[in-house]
């Protein structure tokens, strides 16, 4: 952000960061910017084929709006498919199913969503999500430091010090992710135990001593 | 499903010269404030002339196709497909001109840190093509339904009041006026030089 009270660029200034499993890349809009009205993200198909969109809900209680900015996409939500080109809008309400794949490469959806009669309250997801790309793609400083503001974001939730421990864990640095680990069953042992035995990114540090003594 | 492109969206023609597209409204969405924005033509304004100063969005302008020159504050910008204006300050005045025949503005905003409410100015311009041909019944409605969910909208009231005043409803014009400056006293300034209320300004009960 400069100091003039405004920004401009462009979707292709904006970091990459594919996903873990699938083959959408986020270009995280509403991080870069800090723009805190409700959240607002780029999301693109590389391939013919690839997910713009992952399947998925908005359990929470998020409304979505999808704009095809680029490309052609197909849309099914609910049980409805449609083709939908650049300058398509698709609504879905909350809870319901919805996906995107590419139908041309390069494909790219601008997505934006809140809740109704609340604040908008930037979702942990989008700093997990980009600490993980980021120590994929070998740069763990700046992935840690993703995985810091989501700590501190959220200092009371479990979700954050538990992917925290993961991400640690993935690293190789096995004092720090059973530290965080430590405060994840702090807050929440009965959800720790329920992801952590199956969660294969701990599996570094599982044969640890510590580990047992937290999980015992 | 709902989905839509964006050239069959409703084009409202706008006093101004610029054409609302309404998005929000279309899906009645209600947890974020968006709508898209066409020109009558290249040159044609397709970004209103505007700060935020009352409503304190922080808004961001997407060129979603063609291309626009947007003035921020004094300083001219020419925007394509896919490159953006983000207005954290909302005191900054802003606008845009079309630059090709079928640019298209979408136009993404909120106040930070406060739930979405309905803006004021959509029931307003929705109502614009009603109001151009004088059919005041259904501008009225309009404003009656959107009156619904926030009774106490003193934009909402004060607007109403004026297609009342104009659609010969007088009595209804001066009870939403009262209400409105009530609300917030500001309104009462606003209706003295309102042309709208040239119909009740010399009754009794017009707030002075």
């Amino acid at each position: 952000m400069s100091d003039r009270g405004y920004e401009i660029l462009s979707i292709d200034d904006l970091d990459r960061y594919p996903t873990t499993q699938g083959s959408q890349i986020l270009r995280p809009l509403r991080r870069r910017i800090g723009f805190r009205p409700f959240g607002v993200n780029v999301w693109v198909g590389e391939a013919v084929g690839d997910h713009v969109i992952e399947p998925h809900r908005e359990p929470e209680g998020t409304e979505e709006l999808y704009v095809v900015v680029r490309g052609l996409a197909r849309f099914t939500v609910g049980e409805e498919a449609h083709e939908a080109p650049a300058g398509t809008l698709v609504h879905v309400p909350p809870g319901m199913f919805r996906e995107a794949t590419a139908q041309e490469a390069g494909t790219a959806v601008l997505a934006m969503g809140g809740k109704e009669g609340e604040a908008f309250q930037p979702g942990a997801w989008e700093d997990f999500f980009v600490a993980y790309a980021e120590l994929r793609g070998g740069d763990p400083q700046r992935g840690r430091a993703a995985m810091q503001e989501a700590l501190e974001r959220q200092p009371d939730e479990w979700q954050g010090p538990y992917n925290a421990a993961c991400f640690e864990a993935l690293a190789g640095e096995a004092d720090a992710a059973l530290e965080h680990l430590r405060r994840a069953v702090e807050l929440n042992r009965r959800e720790v135990e329920r992801y952590a035995p199956d969660d294969t990114d701990l599996d570094s540090i599982r044969e640890d001593p510590r580990y047992a003594e937290l999980l015992a | 499903m709902s989905l839509v492109h964006v050239d069959d969206l409703q084009a409202i023609e706008l006093p101004d010269g610029f054409v609302w597209r309404p998005v929000r409204r279309r899906f009645g969405i209600r947890a974020f404030g968006v709508n898209a924005y066409t020109a009558l033509g290249p040159g044609g304004q397709i970004v209103e002339e505007h700060t935020e100063a009352t409503l304190e969005h922080e808004e961001i302008y997407f060129v979603l196709r063609g291309r626009a020159r947007f003035t921020i504050d004094g300083d001219e910008h020419e925007l394509g497909p896919g490159e953006l204006v983000f207005v954290r300050d909302p005191q900054l005045r802003r606008g845009a001109i079309a630059l090709d025949e079928d640019t298209v503005v979408l136009a993404l905003g909120g106040r930070p840190g406060a739930p979405h409410t309905v803006s004021a100015w959509e029931t307003m311009f929705a109502a614009v093509p009603a109001a151009r041909e004088e059919r005041w019944d259904e501008a009225i409605a309009l404003h009656e339904e959107a009156l619904a969910e926030q009774p106490d909208s003193a934009p909402l009231l004060y607007n109403l009041a004026c297609m009342e005043a104009l659609g010969g409803r007088h009595v209804d014009a001066l009870l939403h006026l009262g209400r409105a400056v009530e609300l917030e006293p500001k309104w009462a300034e606003q209706a003295r030089q309102d042309p709208d209320f040239a119909a009740i300004r010399h009754e009794p009960g017009f707030p002075v």
